[in-house]
């Protein structure tokens, strides 16, 4: 192996598998949506295991359902949601990884949005998006429109900053005197 | 003790009876949040059986219990929470901290985690380890039986500070 | 209905907190709120869960967590790759190893980096060996929440003597950060095969005890039995994975269905069942044990001598020899660990089938020693989530059991 050119990612593991099921997929994506995708990167190409396809902000509600319901698609799993800091304009990436149980192969949506700027939530499509959101809430201040409880979830209710962003210090601690109150409303 | 301030035969031997009780019958707090938490539990089973030293009795309420085991990492968050249950317990009491999180943060010297419980509640006996073995908790749990014994811990010490005051007459409830 | 009583005691308190007392209706409507946690004996570790009860069933409730946030992710990103490996111990500090082999394993798919047979086997007995003693003890303290004390013995007492293999292996009891990227901090003792073979044959007999000591137990049965039910829906709407989503009926175990490592070459079955309630949790874990302890033994058969280090300068770590007797191997050193080696630009998601469930690290690399993104998908998140909606309407000390069956790590929850 020439290690000054090394295979970047596990792309090479799967891509005899399941290159053509992606392909096709995403040709199928492309055209139920259009200018929707803004942009696909492959593994062969790319340096990734999976397909990223990158969804503009607005439409990623009904890309992720016909990602989940579609019999083409079927990827009912929401296997993780979390979001990027990538220092550059526009600063987050909200990162979908999805994960088929009946075809056994993943792919990655991605949605980029400013500093700032809000995303609609996932929880209509999958429930459990709703604590994942939060936590990305709380780590990077990126906002989930039409989100029921988007509050702190791993930081205190009072904690200032996100601390997942790069431009906050790795040791900024911020102290409090008592504990987080309990929130009767919340059980209304 | 006298009128004088000086302590008589009779108080310092009940001291010395009564401390013998604490030492043998030392009623352990658990505060297990993480890994060390672990451990602990692998101390109170059968393999390593902490009862032998006469600290059997695990009690999840502070007011019946006299020593706690912070086992494990204190954050920004709990850290209230510790303070809250510390103040609860009754004195005499016992701090043990347990592990490399509790008693210094350890690896983790980030924006979450208090750096040392001892900067919040004093502590007696530190155990290092990440997390310690259970070899060095039954350990420290001898060290602090001596401790005890001789009335050295902090909260023994601060009583018998308010005691030599005059403030207080008679600490030691039978 | 307001008096007197009610009045004084309502006092001081926010309106929320109100206690509407109806003196002819002693338990109608007597709605109270009960926080539970952060340190409370049923919720392990550091969770919090804060109920609103109508007598003892639990009207609505909303869980937090948090209480033991350590940063990992934040870290990831301040540490080289190789720092990071001891930051994966303390995730799911019940089965260390695990998350030591799928953090290597990641690591080395964005590298290209391909191990040896040897270590590969090595570390499949690390993972078949961290999930027996994962589960032992959540079966365990889940027995030991509902009252059944001396079941929790039994599996500890197996726990330790699993340490000693461990500490046989890395030298560590529970954090262990033995597997290195590319390679092992060590090669497996001389006689270890047949000293496992030992424990699987001694911990089968433990299990078949465990498993007549409380399966058919009326009491445990009655505490269980359609208690914390969630269903298949339920469970892919919560992305649950592992053995609570096989106790609901969902066929799915990465390790068979996709292969990493040499699981193609062992035979194993996948327990499944149906009901998805704690008792059928604790089964499928159960079985689960023996399955483990079925691949381990095969293991013990089919491993062989030979290297556990890749031969790729860029991950290996020197040999001592070298370092101390070369210039060159001791700047070699050197370099690898104050500045660590450079992952190409790229990113992945790497998962795995840990004790819990799927296990993912999810690293965007920009072409430097540390990681531009760390992302750790633990599976207790989403198990731990959907607490609320599991115990929504059942008794409070259901509660207990349904959290205990979920399995909830507060290292690998909280990151």
């Amino acid at each position: 192996m020439d290690v000054r050119k090394p295979i970047a990612t596990n792309g090479g593991y799967w891509l005899p598998k399941f290159g053509d099921l992606w392909k096709t997929q995403i040709e199928a994506l492309k055209a139920q949506f259009g200018k929707a995708i803004e942009e696909v990167r492959m593994p062969p190409d790319y340096p990734t295991d999976v397909p990223i396809v990158y969804v503009r902000k607005d439409e990623i509600v009904p890309v992720l359902n016909y990602l989940k319901t579609d019999s083409k698609m079927d990827y009912g799993f929401l296997a993780d949601l979390t979001a990027t800091d990538e220092q550059k304009e526009p600063r987050f990436e909200v990162v979908y990884n999805l994960f088929s149980h009946s075809s056994l192969c993943r792919i990655r949506v991605k949605v980029r949005v400013a500093d700032g700027d809000e995303v609609p939530t996932a929880i209509s499509v999958w429930e459990g998006a709703n604590w994942a959101e939060r936590e990305v809430y709380d780590m990077f201040g990126v906002k989930f429109r039409g989100h029921p409880d988007l509050r702190r979830i791993l930081m205190d209710i009072r904690w200032v900053g996100h601390p997942l962003r790069k431009d906050y210090p790795l040791k900024g601690y911020q102290v409090f005197a008592d504990a987080e109150p309990v929130d009767p409303t919340l059980l209304d | 003790m006298s009128k004088d301030g000086s302590v008589g035969f009779l108080t310092t031997r009940l001291d010395t009876i009564v401390n013998w009780g604490r030492k043998n019958a030392i009623w352990p707090l658990p505060f297990g949040t993480s890994c060390c938490g672990i451990e602990m539990m692998a101390t109170l089973c059968s393999d390593y059986d902490m009862s032998r030293f006469g600290a059997e009795v695990v009690r999840f309420s502070p007011r019946q219990s006299d020593l706690l085991i912070v086992a494990g990492i204190i954050n920004l968050k709990m850290a209230p929470v510790l303070k809250t249950v510390y103040d609860q317990m009754s004195d005499p009491k016992f701090v043990m901290s347990f592990g490399a999180c509790a008693s210094s943060g350890g690896i983790f010297n980030v924006y979450s985690v208090l750096q040392g419980i001892d900067t919040m509640i004093p502590v007696d006996v530190y155990v290092p380890g990440c997390p310690p073995a259970p070899e060095g908790v039954l350990h420290a749990l001898l060290r602090l039986q001596d401790m005890v014994a001789k009335g050295e811990t902090h909260s023994q010490r601060a009583l018998a500070a308010k005691r030599n005051s005059g403030k207080v007459l008679r600490t030691t409830s039978l | 209905m307001q008096n007197s009583t009610t009045d004084k005691l309502n006092k001081g308190l926010p309106e929320s907190y109100s206690i509407e007392h109806d003196p002819d209706d002693l338990w109608g409507d007597s709605r109270i709120i009960v926080n539970i946690g952060p340190t409370h004996p049923a919720m392990h570790g550091a969770l919090r869960m804060v109920a609103k009860l109508n007598g003892e069933t639990i009207e609505k409730s909303y869980c937090e967590y948090g209480y033991t946030h350590r940063a990992k992710e934040k870290l990831g990103e301040n540490r080289t790759y190789h720092n990071f490996i001891v930051y994966t111990d303390r995730l799911n500090y019940c089965s260390a190893l695990i998350n030591n082999v799928v953090y290597s394993m990641s690591v080395e798919r964005l590298l290209g980096v391909e191990v040896p047979e040897r270590c590969v086997w090595i570390r499949m007995i690390c993972c078949e060996l961290a999930r027996v003693i994962d589960h032992l003890i959540c079966i365990g303290i889940n027995a030991v929440d509902l009252g059944a004390f001396s079941f929790f013995l039994y599996g500890f007492h197996q726990r330790e003597e699993a340490y000693t293999l461990i500490e046989k292996l890395s030298g560590a009891r529970l954090t262990t950060s033995y597997t290195r990227i590319g390679g092992l901090a060590g090669d497996a003792p001389e006689g270890f095969e047949s000293e496992l073979k030992a424990w699987v044959a001694k911990t089968r007999k433990v299990i078949d005890e465990m498993d007549s000591l409380l399966t058919g137990n009326k009491i445990w049965k009655k505490r269980t039995v359609g208690v914390g039910v969630f269903n298949k829906e339920q469970c892919l709407k919560f992305s649950h994975s592992g053995p609570n989503a096989r106790a609901a009926g969902i066929d799915l175990d990465l390790r068979r269905d996709q292969p990493c490592m040499f699981y193609k070459d062992v035979e194993f079955d996948v327990p499944v069942s149906q009901n998805g309630d704690v008792f059928d949790r604790y089964l499928i874990r159960i079985a689960e044990i023996r399955q483990s302890l079925n691949i381990l033994s095969q293991i013990a058969d089919k491993i062989k001598k030979g290297p556990i280090w890749s031969e790729d300068k860029r991950v290996r770590i020197p040999d001592k020899d070298v370092v101390y007797n070369t210039m060159e191997g001791l700047i070699h050193h050197f370099k690898f660990f104050m500045t660590g080696f450079s992952v190409p630009e790229g990113e992945a998601y790497t998962q795995f089938e840990a004790a819990n469930g799927e296990l993912g690290f999810y690293i965007v690399s920009k072409g430097s020693p540390r990681s531009h993104r760390m992302r750790i998908r633990g599976p207790s998140f989403w198990h731990y989530q959907s607490l609320s909606t599991m115990v929504q309407g059942e008794k409070i000390a259901d509660m207990v059991a349904a959290l205990g069956s979920i399995n909830i790590i507060a290292g690998e929850l909280d990151r």
